[in-house]
């Protein structure tokens, strides 16, 4: 038997040994010949940009999808994993970003269903943990974690660790790696591009690994120069689609030449406001102005046309059409221009799809190229030239890097600076406290339907996350 | 689960929220990408083929079955070399294929338009009798009018009463989220009982000549579609052909042309990001549906103002319109051009099978008739299952490029 | 066991327990507020009951008076914030005050010969049969998600080989064996495309509706042909009751067919086994949140193409009964349109046995009623089919009260979307 140690050598036990595993989707290789080593106690972190295929590889492992080609051996011997099950009786558990429970459902019902199934994957997990066995596999666990439980979870894996356990840990937040991982494996488009220990490793080099070049990762801000007041929310009530009141009474202004963030934990009322702002929800009461005209309970468009824009929050869902082309996806607000007697007029669209892919840099596709082909980075830059080209003086920017890699984050980062300086005035909704302190000229942070406190971009992780989890805002200043 | 999905195969739903290839319309925008025209070919092939087996398993000849259906359509009217008298008999039956194929290819394009705004209109039996019994009450009323008057009056009455009635289900779907799927199947019985309710026995536009058969007033002489081609007096093809094929390029037009159109593109590949960019979802559903119905109540008018000249409470029960629609629509990938070819294949399939055009020496036309269904039937499961030819297609291709499979696609991020 | 072991299952698992939102309230049919509603309810039908056979008031007053009773309580319910409860109540009212009109002004020869309650209510749970298992079958299918609109077509298989195998083996058994099977065969393809190749459910079931059709029509039409199937076609017997002496109720349920009580049992069983069992509770699981379900370990794709074959089953017997119990015979598309009333049935029973039940019986009376009117009215007995079809559409309106469908219904599953 090896040793326990984190800083095993090459003689330490293999838990999970991945060989040339190939998964194909389409036209796509998720999964590119990837091998993988779990050592007995230790804590592998397996990062890599949203799409680079880390998921795909766990989904491997815990038997919710089959690979094309490739051997996965369990503590040395092989191992045929059909289904979660089948993973189970291995000692394998797999936790999911957020378990979904089923709505309509009542709470005894969700847990009998959880017992009953639920509670044998516990058992099998603790069967599995006692005999010194187990692999426990982590989807980006701190997701939806505030900062100061992410440190208690990290602190239990730890502990786990010591113990024997294996544990992978997938996630694209290189911080996280460092703090928590002993070693990391990188995947890249598909193909690990190494195992590195953590020891000796650097942000920098991480994200050197994981896009492929160097990265800037803090932009330098020339200071804001900020203008009038360009976005004006009064005293805003908003309730949810429970009729919930989620936003509960909720006043900011926005200048022009400035970026106000708007910090906190998902849930917390962000989403409604966006939409009482974007026109997409009535508010119950309070006002929304935009250069001083009174826009509250408008539509979309009439927001738009008053100078709103928006970078939705989920790009797949909410900002493109996936299917339509780039083209069209580019005239998904504007389609209207130039139209004669309810005709549209393409010349007009491919000319300006042209002049935007060229102007943000576009890469991967023609103006017909459909959308859903390109890369998730490209995507964006789609969604953000469609926003930025109807010049609009106020910009609603909601997480607009999620799951984006280091490089496109960048470019998002230095498109919204650029808007700013051009005196635009940016609303910014961010969970990721980096990016709120590395734009924001304000913060304010949002807790149950309020803005509970405004920091300066020098605010500390612990101010924010206690701030953000309802704690006092008398946080003494670092 | 990662919030960036890797791509799902062959543009299926990535999930219950997933955006974009949800619905059929976008699979199968899909599938043309990926197979061309050469995938509803091959589609019609295998449903014919699986026919032929049925009809040997039962002691039949399906080569002789089938040249007699192609015969029974008239479609070798088409070939340089029938002559004589057959090819008299043969300009008959293509007559008779085209009357059909006519409000096949509105009513098609009524299931193709709702399908590529995200919409599953199964609703063209009732919209097409809604329209059927206004055009038949304007046709049979009213003598007296100008002809042309009379005719356009009819048709615009007919295509406003499917458009309301499609536009229930639209107006439905858009206000309370009822699926139009149910309510478009219910409203085809609606439609189907308030006919006959109509035309039946005592109903209030029941024949005023004869108040024993259960039948609407004749449409009047003047309101009659112009026959262009053949006996006037024998059923001959009537000019609906040209409003179907004109229908069909407005079609073309507003789906690809058209902001409505746009609209209603963006809705059916992704109702939330359309949302999200300004556009009236619930609007475009109604309007939609509504332009659905407006198609299929046309269709309606041509049958009644071409050639049947009366409605039955029999023809009423009778009427398959609707469904075939589906089918056509599906082969002809909800688009224009496919939509006709379609059309034309099940019609000719209809008219080939028909008492009237069917040799019954060689086939039984009950037998042939209930073949048909068979075959519409495997044509519809064959494209829904699309996903899986396209992937056939994906494999075979790269085989013959001699690519690696699974060789990454494009670009780097930035 | 380590405390980080036992800290860390806390964590892994707790969500189990920490619910995100409130409790989902179970809708409470006869909770206090709705009492009101009920009563309107009940008073509306009395208004109508007491101008029928036998009591035959012939004056509408006192049906006027209890309408009004009726009218008040359903506004007040409507007032205190029961939309769907007030509007059910104010139907009731209004209905029963219209119906009662009505029938003061009709004969009382027409009235006697069309309401005849031991004999409707026969006719009732017989035309609601065939309805009450197809809709079953569409409620086992739509638990697991998948929407399955090929009911009707399975129906007519069940109808068609249950005659054609009773006919070749002279046993009523063996013919709703086969029958059953053949529906099971159908819905075996309908899960093959829907369930594993991912196919749109309605286009699939679309095209099952037409083969269904077309293979039932083509083989009868060659193994029968003109003659149609044979008058000593074996049928599924009857069960006398000797219940005569206990009023029309006793008299409607005195010579029932033998499925008759068959679809009465299947609701009792389906609604214990979907929830009342933790294979049910797993059954809905999987209608609602396929992925949950499998991260635990449950095989979604059995369960679906189980639920789905299930369907056809129950769906064939309903088909059976129709050819073998009731009409004696098989015709083309004999179900005519039964399987979408069917799912309508199980649409307005909001996804749930009992209430499902209710459906099928208030369908069934419509139907029973509609052919006992042409004696009285041709008209209204045509109008009368329709009925069906617009309470369905007022319920999927949700303009009383929503119908919400399992939450993944009609959702492919796809295992690898990760």
């Amino acid at each position: 038997m090896a040793t326990d140690t984190p800083s095993a050598g090459e003689a330490a036990e293999l838990a999970l040994e991945l060989r040339g595993i190939t998964k194909i989707y389409g036209s796509l290789a998720a999964n590119d010949a990837v091998d993988f080593d779990l050592r007995k106690g230790e804590i592998h972190a397996l990062l890599g940009e949203n799409g680079a295929g880390k998921s795909t590889l766990m989904n491997v492992v815990y038997g919710m999808a089959r690979p094309d080609a490739g051997e996965i051996r369990i503590f040395g011997e092989p191992a045929t994993i059909r289904s979660p099950r089948d993973a189970m009786a291995h000692g394998i558990g797999m936790v999911f970003q957020h378990f979904m429970l089923i709505p309509v459902m009542t709470v005894a019902e969700n847990l009998v269903l959880g017992v009953s199934v639920g509670m044998q994957q516990r058992i099998e997990i603790l069967r599995a943990l006692d005999r010194g066995a187990g692999i426990i596999v982590l989807d980006e666990p701190t997701a939806v974690l505030t900062p100061q439980e992410a440190a208690e979870l990290e602190g239990v894996l730890r502990r786990l660790r010591d113990e024997g356990t294996a544990i992978v840990f997938i996630t694209h937040k290189l911080h996280e790696v460092l703090e928590v991982a002993d070693r990391v494996t990188v995947l890249r488009r598909g193909k690990s591009v190494g195992t590195v220990p953590t020891e000796g490793a650097s942000e920098a080099s991480l994200a050197r690994l994981m896009v492929g070049r160097d990265v800037v990762l803090q932009i330098d801000k020339p200071a804001a120069k900020p203008g009038p007041v360009a976005l004006e929310v009064q005293d805003l009530h908003v309730f949810d689609d429970r009729h919930l009141e989620a936003v509960k009474g909720i006043s900011l202004e926005v200048r022009r030449g400035e970026i106000v963030a708007i910090a906190g934990v998902d849930g917390n009322g962000q989403a409604e406001l966006i939409d009482a702002i974007t026109g997409l929800r009535h508010p119950e009461s309070g006002h929304v102005v935009v250069d001083g005209r009174d826009i509250t309970g408008c539509n979309p468009r009439e927001a738009r046309d008053a100078g709103v824009c928006h970078i939705a929050q989920d790009r797949h869902r909410r900002g493109l059409v996936l299917d339509f082309t780039i083209a069209e996806n580019l005239a998904l607000r504007d389609y209207g221009e130039g139209a004669k007697m309810g005709l549209l007029s393409p010349g007009r669209m491919l000319a300006k799809a042209k002049q935007l892919i060229e102007q943000f840099d576009i890469r991967g596709g023609t103006p017909d190229t459909p959308a859903r082909s390109l890369s998730g980075g490209n995507q964006q830059k789609c969604v953000v030239a469609r926003e930025i080209a109807g010049d609009p003086n106020v910009m609603i920017a909601a997480q607009p890097t999620r799951g984006l890699d280091v490089g496109a984050i960048e470019f998002v980062h230095r498109r919204l600076l650029a808007e700013r300086d051009g005196g635009k005035a940016v609303l910014l909704f961010s969970l990721e406290l980096e990016e709120v302190r590395a734009l924001a000229d304000r913060i304010l942070v949002i807790y149950e339907g309020r803005i509970v406190a405004e920091l300066p971009p020098t605010a500390t992780d612990e101010q924010l996350g206690l701030l953000m989890t309802g704690g006092s805002a008398e946080a003494p200043a670092p | 689960m990662s919030t960036d999905a890797t791509p799902a195969p062959g543009g299926a739903p990535a999930g219950p929220a997933g955006g974009g290839g949800a619905t059929v319309g976008a699979r199968l925008t899909e599938t043309l990408r990926e197979g061309g025209p050469l995938v509803p070919v091959i589609t019609v092939l295998l449903a014919f083929l699986a026919g032929g087996v049925v009809v040997a398993l039962t002691g039949h000849d399906p080569l002789a079955t089938y040249k007699a259906v192609f015969e029974g359509s008239g479609l070798n009217w088409l070939l340089p070399w029938v002559t004589g008298e057959d090819r008299d008999v043969a300009a008959t039956n293509l007559q008779q294929t085209l009357i059909i194929t006519a409000p096949l290819i509105l009513v098609s394009l009524a299931v193709g338009y709702a399908f590529r705004a995200g919409l599953f209109n199964i609703g063209g039996t009732g919209q097409y009798i809604a329209g059927s019994v206004i055009a038949v009450w304007i046709g049979s009323t009213m003598a007296g009018l100008p002809g042309w008057l009379h005719i356009v009056l009819a048709m615009v009455g007919a295509t406003l009463a499917g458009a309301v009635w499609g536009g229930i289900s639209g107006g439905l779907r858009a206000t309370t989220g009822a699926n139009e799927v149910i309510t478009t199947i219910m409203l085809n019985y609606i439609a189907r009982w308030v006919a006959i309710f109509l035309f039946g026995l005592g109903g209030p536009l029941q024949n005023s000549a004869q108040p024993d058969v259960p039948v609407s007033n004749d449409v009047v002489n003047d309101a009659k579609l112009p026959v262009f081609w053949g006996d006037p007096e024998l059923q001959g093809l009537h000019i609906g052909i040209f409003v179907a094929l004109a229908a069909a390029v407005v079609y073309w037009v507003l789906l690809n042309r058209s902001k409505k159109g746009f609209e209603a593109r963006a809705v059916g590949f992704n109702p939330e990001a359309a949302r999200y960019s300004g556009i009236a979802v619930g609007k475009t559903y109604f309007l939609v549906m509504a332009t659905c119905g407006a198609l299929a109540g046309l269709a309606g008018s041509l049958d009644v103002l071409g050639w049947q000249f009366r409605i039955a409470t029999n023809d009423v029960q009778a009427t398959e319109l609707g469904f075939l629609g589906i089918a056509v629509a599906l082969l002809g990938r909800n688009r224009a051009f496919g939509t006709c070819v379609a059309a034309l294949l099940f019609g000719a399939l209809l008219s080939g099978t028909s008492v009237r055009n069917l040799d019954p020496s060689v086939f039984p036309p009950e037998l042939a008739q209930n073949l048909t269904r068979i075959i519409q039937g495997l044509v519809v499961l064959i494209v829904s299952a699309d996903v899986l030819i396209a992937m056939v297609f994906k494999r075979v291709r790269r085989r013959r490029e001699g690519a690696p499979v699974g060789a990454a696609p494009a670009e780097v991020t930035v | 066991m380590s405390v980080a072991r036992q800290d860390f299952t806390e964590r892994l698992w707790g969500s189990f327990k920490r619910p995100e939102g409130p409790e989902p309230s179970r809708r409470k049919a006869f909770a206090r507020e709705h009492i009101p509603a009920w009563i309107a309810i009940a008073l509306g039908f009395l208004a109508w009951l007491i101008t029928l056979p036998p009591f035959l008031v012939r004056t509408w007053i006192p049906s006027l008076i209890l309408g009004l009773i009726a009218f008040t309580l359903a506004l007040s319910t409507l007032y205190g914030g029961e939309k769907r409860y007030g509007a059910w109540a104010m139907i009731a009212a209004l209905g029963g005050t219209a119906g009662a009109y009505g029938a003061t002004r009709s004969g009382v020869a027409n009235l006697e010969a069309v309401v005849v309650w031991g004999a409707l209510m026969a006719a009732m749970l017989r035309y609601a049969t065939p309805l009450t298992f197809a809709a079953l079958g569409g409620l086992v299918s739509e638990r697991s998600g998948v929407v399955n609109i090929a009911l009707e077509g399975m129906m007519l298989m069940g109808a068609f080989f249950a005659a054609w195998g009773a006919d070749k083996s002279d046993s009523w058994l063996i013919g709703i064996l086969v029958g059953v099977l053949s529906g099971m065969a159908l819905a075996s393809i309908h899960a093959v495309f829907a369930v594993s190749l991912r196919a749109d459910q309605i286009v699939v079931g679309t095209a099952l509706n037409f083969i269904a059709l077309g293979l039932t029509g083509y083989l009868y039409v060659d193994i029968y042909g003109d003659q149609g199937t044979p008058d000593n076609l074996p049928q599924v017997p009857e069960l006398k009751l000797p219940t005569d002496s206990l009023g029309f109720i006793g008299e409607a349920i005195s010579n029932l067919n033998l499925l008759v009580w068959g679809s009465l049992l299947a609701v009792l069983l389906v609604w214990l086994y979907v929830f009342r069992t933790t294979r049910g509770l797993r059954l809905r699981a999987v209608g609602e949140n396929p992925r949950a379900v499998e991260t635990v370990g449950i095989d979604v794709f059995k369960i679906r193409y189980l639920a789905v074959i299930a369907s056809g089953g129950l769906a064939a017997l309903g088909g059976a009964f129709l050819s073998i119990g009731f009409v004696h015979s098989f015709g083309e598309n004999m179900t005519a349109g039964r399987g979408f009333i069917a799912l309508a049935a199980m649409i307005f029973g909001r996804w749930r046995p009992w209430a499902t039940l209710g459906a099928t019986l208030l369908f069934g009376f419509s139907s029973a009623l509609a052919q006992r009117l042409p004696e009285f009215s041709e008209q209204a007995a045509t109008l009368f089919q329709a009925l069906p079809y617009v309470l369905t559409l007022i319920a999927v309106a949700g303009l009383v009260g929503r119908s919400t469908p399992p939450a993944a219904d009609g959702v492919p599953y796809q295992r690898e979307s990760g």
